[in-house]
Order: C-alpha cells, then sequence, then structure tokens
C-alpha cells in the first residue's frame, strides 16, 4: 500500500510537469512573413508588421501569444480565417527611433508573458525569461527621398539658361 | 500748302525705313512669331499643373484658358518691348559687317549710284536688325519667364491650393515679365 502511494506520488511528481505546462509550445515550427515601411515621403511612422504561421509538435498551436520588440510588449491578433499567417502582430514609431537594422521580436505565451511582466516589475532583466520562440525582422531603413530635389534641379538649369540670356542681353546693351 | 501736305503724304523710300526703324510697330510676320512664341509659352504651365500639382484637365478648363490668354498677351508685350530696346543697340553692333557685306555684293553693279547704295545698306541693316532682336527677345523673355514661373510655384507658393497657386504664379510671372519689359536698361 505504502508502496502503491509512492508510485503514484513518483508517477504524479514525473507527469504532472507536463500536463500544467501541456498549454506551452514544443518545438514551434514558425514561417514568418514580414513587412516593414520602405519609405518616409508619404509616412512619418515606420510600421512593422509581422505575420506568421505556427505549428508546434504536440500541443495546440492556437495559444495566446505575446511579442516583444525592443522592451515594448504587445498582444498578438490571431485569424483563423487567414489560413497561411493565422498569427500577426504590429509595431509602429516615429521614423528616427525604428533607424535600419535587424529587429529580435520575441514571443511569449501567457506563461513566458506573465513571467516577463514579473521579471520587468521587480526590475531584473527580461532576457532572463526565456521566450518561446522569435522572429528576426530585417528593416532595411526609410528611403527619405532623393538627395537633390527634382524643383531644385529644374529652378538651377532655367536660372542657368536666365543668366545666359541675361549676360547677352547686357553685352548687346553695353555699346 | 497743298503742295506740301502731298510732299509730306508721299515719303521717300528712305524715310519710310527710318520711320519702320524707329517705330514701335511690329511687322505682321514678326507679330505671329510672337503670339505663336508667347501661347506656347503660356501653354508650358498647364502641363506642370495637370502632371505636377495634380489639377484635373477638364474641371480647370476655363482656369486654364483664361490663364493662357492673359498669359499671352503679357508674354507677347514683353517680346514687343524688348525688341524695340533691344533693336537699336543691334543695328548700331551690326551696321558696320552689314554695309561691308552689301557693299561686297553691290562691288560689281556700276550703274547704282551713292544714294542708291546706302539705302540698300539701310534696309538690310533694318533686316539683320529686327530678325535679330526678334529672336533674341523671344529667347530672353522665355528663359526669363520660366524662372519667375517655376520659382513662384515651387518656392513662394508651394503651400497653396493647386488653383491659387496656377492663377497667381502664371498671372504674377507673366505681369513680371511685361513689367520689367517696359525698363531700358
Amino acid at each position: 500500500m505504502n508502496c502503491a502511494g509512492k508510485t503514484i506520488f513518483s508517477f504524479l511528481m514525473l507527469v504532472a510537469p507536463s500536463v500544467v505546462f501541456g498549454d506551452s509550445c514544443a518545438s514551434p515550427q514558425v514561417k514568418p512573413s514580414i513587412y516593414t515601411t520602405t519609405e518616409a515621403s508619404s509616412s512619418t511612422d515606420t510600421v512593422f508588421i509581422v505575420q506568421f504561421s505556427l505549428t508546434c509538435k504536440g500541443g495546440p498551436s492556437d495559444l495566446t501569444l505575446y511579442a516583444d520588440v525592443n522592451g515594448k510588449t504587445v498582444a498578438v491578433t490571431r485569424n483563423d480565417d487567414n489560413v497561411k499567417f493565422p498569427f500577426q502582430v504590429s509595431f509602429s514609431d516615429e521614423n528616427k527611433n525604428l533607424p535600419s537594422g535587424t529587429y529580435e521580436v520575441k514571443f511569449y505565451d501567457e506563461d513566458g508573458f506573465a513571467n516577463l511582466r514579473k521579471a520587468q516589475r521587480s526590475g531584473e532583466s527580461s532576457s532572463s525569461v526565456k521566450s518561446l520562440f522569435s522572429i528576426e525582422v530585417n528593416h532595411p531603413g526609410v528611403w527619405k527621398g532623393p538627395f537633390v530635389s527634382s524643383e531644385l534641379v529644374a529652378t538651377l538649369v532655367a536660372l542657368l539658361v536666365f543668366f545666359s540670356a541675361y549676360t547677352a542681353r547686357n553685352s548687346l546693351q553695353s555699346s | 500748302m497743298s503742295a506740301k501736305a502731298a510732299k509730306q503724304k508721299n515719303l521717300t523710300k528712305e524715310e519710310e525705313l527710318l520711320l519702320q526703324d524707329f517705330s514701335r510697330n511690329v511687322s505682321t510676320k514678326s507679330s505671329a512669331l510672337f503670339y505663336g512664341n508667347a501661347l506656347i509659352v503660356s501653354a508650358i504651365p498647364i502641363w506642370l499643373f495637370w502632371r505636377i500639382h495634380q489639377m484635373d484637365l477638364y474641371q480647370s478648363g476655363i482656369l486654364f484658358v483664361v490663364g493662357t490668354v492673359i498669359s499671352t498677351y503679357l508674354v507677347s508685350l514683353a517680346y514687343k518691348n524688348v525688341k524695340f530696346v533691344l533693336k537699336h543697340k543691334v543695328a548700331q553692333k551690326r551696321e558696320e559687317a552689314v554695309a561691308r557685306e552689301v557693299m561686297k555684293m553691290i562691288s560689281d553693279d556700276k550703274k547704282m549710284n551713292k544714294k542708291e547704295k546706302d539705302e540698300r545698306i539701310l534696309w538690310k541693316k533694318n533686316e539683320v536688325a529686327d530678325y535679330e532682336a526678334t529672336t533674341f527677345s523671344i529667347f530672353y523673355n522665355n528663359a526669363f519667364y520660366l524662372v519667375l514661373l517655376i520659382v513662384i510655384s515651387f518656392y513662394i507658393l508651394r503651400n497653396f491650393n493647386p488653383n491659387v497657386n496656377y492663377v497667381f504664379s502664371v498671372g504674377s510671372a507673366a505681369g513680371l515679365l511685361a513689367l520689367f519689359s517696359t525698363s531700358t536698361k
């Protein structure tokens, strides 16, 4: 009897954690599709849109996810109608705050997110909290328009032609 | 008295040439040249405001037509004024060369007397000066008009709505052109 109780206890000790964290996604497979703002002449803010599909080995893939980029956390939206990329998350900031470079977007499930918040509250480094997976966003930077505007070129050419006309007129009238 | 009046009416060919030389009137040919060129130059802003400032061609049609007509008149006025100022200067500058060339051409003609030769030179000089002043006036005013237009529409009135921008940039470019053409310096 005692032996049976021990067996059950040790079984629970071994199995229970995997039951409790059974929600978590083991070895996630992510297929991302990323958009970043490319030009600044019609926009003041840079936007990153990350959409992805997620398949988990031996676990549900309809998780509630949270994303973290540069210490900013956002909830990930899920739209099951979008078969190819059901998950989507976006960030935006002014162009100057998001220069070109590679950004790592970390994703957390609910437990991971709770741990992250806890770490942030207590002032610990959030890097100690393990993320479920991460996606790298390669932002090539925004194009701020041509270095010399076309109207400036037009003005300079027109001024040059007028200057030649003016000097020609002066030399005609100088006698 | 009547004889004197008759004499005044019948101007000699030389006198007519001199009058033509100093008159502000332009020949039909150069007048057509002026109006044609002024029309082309005044119509150029339509393209700018249609394609660059995104104005609708049909919706703003009346504005474009009125603007082009007024601008054509003012630009041709400027052509005439600048031509008048330049013509004498050109005539003075080219006098010697024209005289030399005409003399070379008619030197074989022994029958021609001095007066006739002078008349020929004067006529040729007038023609050369007229042609050069006309073409130079067109070139000078076109260049000036386009500079004024570009600077006004792209820099001074850049934040105004395109209709206002068109009216004021074309109006003031043509107006300033006509104003500057009245200066003799």
